[in-house]
């Protein structure tokens, strides 16, 4: 009890410790005053009786230390005084305390940031009731859906038949959910009952019944999707998204229960989902609506639902407690076969490749990490160069700092100081450094964070992926900057605390050999040899994107704009859309300076297509596969795509008109041997043998999806009015004359015209288009570029303290030579040679390893495997520049040195 | 005039003494009261008055208000708290039971 009093006061006197200090001295001064009255009194003489109150009472400073130790707070005293005494010191050399705390914040800040991404892509669990307990049938990231044979074997999509089966057949699933795969590409347009607002594309997803049930979500309002709902002939129903209830309808309760205009269907919105659910994959477009699988037919008019052989959906199911992975997966996958064997397209070799994996399914489909993790592999590795730089630089700064100070140390061991006090003030002053640099980190790291976003997703807003740094990214902030301060400053404290006094005495600084330490050479070595590393890499990154960007995709994107629309969702049918393709054709065409108008399923570097299984007829079955794209008679010389042999699609090629196709050159290379000529041959897609494509004319082999497919991949195209495998068009390309800066507008108010609900699901420059599907290798030229050029900087930085520490030592050294007749020429070269040499043992450490480097990140780089001459020339020489530039300021400082102060000066 | 130091570990003592004798003093009342009441043969050193008395502020054996002296001077005067009275009880017992012994080794022959 009176202990916890004791305490109470103790802090009482902390907290009003001005108070009490000033009450203390007023009551010793009243004492002295007293005493001196009663000297006075007894007759002493004025200044003597002063004197002899002093005696009395002793030195009032000293008294007034002894009280605060009464009080038990001496420590924190002490501490405090560290803290001002170090924060004067850092003061005093802002240029040290600037680098140090940009080199700490440069590193760690880094490196917080990719963590941050890393956590968020690859680490992530969906916010769902135990993550753990869900398992993903698949393993791979499938954007596209198909059908067929894959050609490895391994399956990640299924057919909405399979799933179906799975589910009925494996009783060791509590749950087993189906969700539409690569449903990016799948807006639904939608309108609410009753509003004025137009018709807008928003992202919907088709889902099995219990795919709420089994993730174990409850609804914000109303109720989520049920098995009853996920029957063909079930009224229709939706559940909203939370972002979307509260972003666009202001969390309006009233949103249950009304009725919404889906792809010109009334559906009833039953439910919201909860806070922060973002669906079943990390994606820059998030579903806005969950719709019943079942309904998908009538609402999206897709085929692929009832298609037993189209693989569409990702399968996701939480398994019952104690079932074993591994028998499970040979379980599904002798299912798979069963269901395979019966599809005409499976070879007896294909049956038996096949199989699925089952892979964890806490994070969802993971298909952005399964895009990203490469790259972030990397970017961890390259953070962590950096962040050794950084260590190596502030090493060094430290080590300079506390040479520098061993004239001020020996002093103050001379005056009497004590080692462990001394060590402790210089640790001090480190962990304050340390700290600073650290909460500098977390500022780089948010922005850093923000950047990555930014470079990944340009223009996303609704990433589910926060920039803001989690709290163990902050931990390791913290952790990693105290850790710096300690080590890097722990040595240098040690060194300086052990200065003899005598030295300070001996004038001990004059030297010629001395300068900078072995050790920080080797830093700077170090240093060097990795920024060569970085640099080598940014160059090759920037060239990989370069050769990328410039490679022939045989296609002309100059003054062309792309317009997608989705004619089911508009609620065309089947035998209206031949009626639509011809109205697009003529309204678009009707647009002044209109030169062409291609109509087709995906245009070139979109990102999608559709593939199916083809083979010759009356040859035996090759197992090859192609894209299918069906076009207008415009379409090629809209994209720029040339005819190379026989014809293109024309407009005799009608609904009665026999059934052609235009293959590209990959086709032709894939399915006839050299030199025979493919026109007139016929061949099937996707296993119907009812309606075989007769070849007519061959077309460059244009990039789709990737650049990468340039020369690779087997593509026919069909006639847009012909029966095929495909959908709707679901493209428009506008070419012009010249540039039109409201095309937007006007294609925007051209399809309101044909059909109010034809709505504009995204308009682009075909060049933007292209550009888009660079973002990845775009990103990750930019950062390389940044982090190289973060690393050149530091290793810079710490070339600079070095030489000028050199220079600052050998002052006198200089001065002598100078004296003697040495040229200032002389004494520069003599500076540079050793700022350069530096530099050059840096180069023949990192060039190896560059090389090295290549050979793990060869999978990354776009048509390079091992380091390009021009990579090497370019690194070599901005690391020889910035070697240059971080030498000549010091060696002119030291050119400059008049040899009589210089003698003078110790 | 010969003048003794405090013996060590006393200093409380006689603190807490003076002050449940007089009641409330401020810190040269203190230091002259010892000085008197001994017949001027204990002289408190007026540096460790000041640290023994912050220690018993927090020790809880003593509270601090401010006043005016007669000569209307603002002072810190202290008075003895009920846990002041305890320990000063216990210092007496302790310091007569120092003494006996001490006396006692003193009259052995």
């Amino acid at each position: 009890m009176n202990k916890i009093h004791e305490v109470l006061r103790r802090l009482r006197m902390l907290f009003y410790r001005k108070q009490f200090q000033a009450d203390l001295e007023e009551e010793m001064r009243l004492h002295l005053e007293l005493r001196e009255q009663e000297q006075t009194d007894e007759g002493v003489a004025s200044s003597e009786s002063r004197r002899a109150a002093y005696r009395r009472f002793g030195n009032p400073t000293s008294l007034k230390e002894k009280s605060y130790t009464a009080w038990g707070w001496g420590w924190l005293e002490g501490l405090m005084q560290d803290a001002r005494f170090a924060l004067r010191q850092l003061w005093k050399a802002p240029g040290f305390t600037v680098t140090v705390i940009l080199t700490l914040a440069l590193g760690i800040g880094a490196n917080a940031a990719i963590f941050t991404l890393v956590k968020a892509v690859l680490l992530k669990n969906l916010p769902v009731v135990d993550p753990r307990a869900l398992v993903r049938v698949g393993d791979r990231a499938d954007c596209c859906q198909n059908s067929g044979p894959n050609q490895d074997g391994d399956y990640s999509m299924f057919s909405t038949d399979t799933y179906q089966q799975m589910k009925k057949n494996t009783p060791e699933f509590e749950e087993l959910a189906a969700m539409q795969a690569g449903f990016e590409n799948r807006p639904v347009v939608i309108r609410r009952d009753g509003g004025q607002d137009a018709p807008k594309p928003r992202m919907g997803e088709f889902v099995s019944g219990n795919y709420f049930r089994m993730f174990g979500l409850q609804p914000v309002t109303g109720r989520l999707l049920s098995d009853t709902d996920d029957v063909a002939g079930a009224p229709l129903v939706a559940v909203m998204s939370y972002a979307t209830w509260r972003g666009v309808y202001n969390g309006d309760d009233s949103v249950v229960g009304s009725t919404f205009w889906m792809n010109t269907k009334a559906v009833t919105v039953v439910g919201v989902a909860p806070e922060g659910f973002y669906g079943d994959r990390i994606s820059s477009t998030p579903p806005d609506f969950y719709l019943p699988i079942a309904t998908m037919p009538d609402e999206a008019g897709g085929k692929s639902m009832r298609d037993p052989a189209q693989n569409w959906l990702d399968i996701i199911g939480r398994v019952k407690p104690g079932v074993a992975l591994a028998p499970l997966q040979e379980k599904l996958s002798a299912q798979l076969k069963r269901v395979y064997a019966t599809y005409p397209d499976f070879s007896a070799a294909d049956i038996a490749k096949t199989h699925l994996v089952l892979t964890a399914g806490g994070a969802g489909t993971q298909s952005m990490q399964e895009n990203y993790a490469s790259n972030l592999k990397l970017l961890i590795w390259i953070a962590a160069l950096v962040l050794m730089i950084a260590c190596a630089n502030i090493a060094n700064l430290l080590l300079v700092r506390g040479m520098q100070r061993k004239t001020e140390m020996s002093v103050r061991t001379a005056l009497g100081a004590m080692r462990s006090r001394i060590v402790r003030q210089l640790l001090t002053e480190n962990l304050l450094l340390a700290g600073v640099g650290g909460i500098t980190a977390l500022a780089v790291s948010y922005g850093g964070a923000r950047l990555l976003l930014m470079l990944a997703f340009p223009g996303d807003q609704h990433v589910p992926i926060s920039s803001r740094p989690s709290t163990e990214v902050l931990l390791f902030a913290m952790c990693v900057s105290m850790a710096t301060g300690v080590l890097f400053g722990l040595a240098p404290a040690l060194i300086g605390a052990k200065a003899p006094p005598a030295d300070a005495l001996r004038n001990g600084t004059r030297t010629t050999t001395g300068g900078a330490s072995l050790l920080q050479r080797g830093l700077v070595v170090l240093q060097a040899a990795l920024s060569v590393v970085l640099l080598v890499g940014a160059a090759l990154f920037s060239q990989s994107l370069g050769r990328l960007q410039h490679t022939d995709m045989k296609l002309q994107s100059k003054n062309r704009y792309i317009v997608h629309i989705n004619a089911q969702a508009a609620g065309y049918k089947d035998e209206q859309v031949n009626a639509l393709y011809r109205l697009l054709e003529e309204r678009f065409h009707a647009i002044s300076d209109v030169v062409k108008v291609g109509v087709s399923t995906y245009t070139p570097m979109e990102g999608n297509n559709d593939g199916y299984g083809i083979q010759l007829v009356g040859q035996p079955n090759l197992h090859k596969s192609a894209t299918n794209i069906i076009v207008n008679s415009e379409y090629f010389d809209s994209v720029g795509t040339r005819v190379l042999m026989g014809r293109g699609i024309t407009v005799q090629d009608t609904a009665t008109s026999p059934h052609v196709a235009v293959v590209n050159e990959d086709f032709v290379k894939a399915l006839f041997k050299p030199g025979e000529n493919p026109i007139g041959h016929r061949f099937t897609a996707g296993g119907d043998p009812a309606k075989p494509y007769e070849i007519v004319g061959v077309v460059q082999g244009t990039s789709y999806t990737d650049v990468r497919w340039n020369g690779a991949h087997p593509m026919y195209f069909g006639p847009l009015t012909q029966p095929s495998e495909a959908g709707y068009a679901g493209a428009i390309v506008v070419e012009t004359a010249h540039p039109i800066s409201d095309m937007e507008s006007i294609a925007r108010r051209t399809l309101m015209e044909i059909n109010p609900n034809l709505a504009m699901q995204k308009f682009e420059t075909f060049d933007a288009q292209i550009a888009g599907r660079f973002t990845h290798e775009q990103m990750l030229s930019t950062l390389m570029t940044l982090f190289g050029g973060l690393a050149l900087l530091l290793a810079t930085v710490g070339l600079y303290g070095v030489t000028s520490y050199t220079v600052a030592r050998r002052t006198s050294e200089i001065g002598i030579r100078m004296a003697l007749g040495a040229d200032r020429s002389g004494v520069v070269a003599m500076i540079l040679r050793s700022a350069l040499l530096q530099t050059l043992l840096g180069l023949a450490i990192g060039i190896p390893v560059a090389f090295y480097g290549v050979t793990l990140v060869k999978s990354q780089l776009y048509e390079l495997t091992t380091v390009s001459n021009g990579a090497l020339v370019a690194a070599v020489g901005i690391l020889l520049a910035a070697a240059c530039v971080a030498g000549i300021i010091p060696a002119r400082r030291a050119a400059s040195v008049d040899p009589v102060r210089a003698l003078r000066t110790d | 005039m010969n003048r003794d130091e405090i013996p060590p570990g006393t200093l409380y003592l006689l603190i807490l003494k003076t002050l449940a004798r007089h009641g409330e003093l401020h810190g040269y009342e203190i230091a002259n009261s010892i000085q008197r009441t001994s017949d001027e043969v204990l002289q408190v050193e007026e540096g460790s008055l000041y640290p023994a008395l912050q220690r018993m502020l927090i020790k809880g054996w003593v509270t601090a208000e401010w006043g005016t002296t007669a000569g209307n001077r603002r002072a810190r005067y202290y008075r003895l708290t009920a846990v002041g009275s305890r320990q000063l009880a216990l210092e007496i017992s302790q310091f007569e039971r120092v003494m006996g012994a001490i006396g006692r080794v003193i009259q052995a022959a």
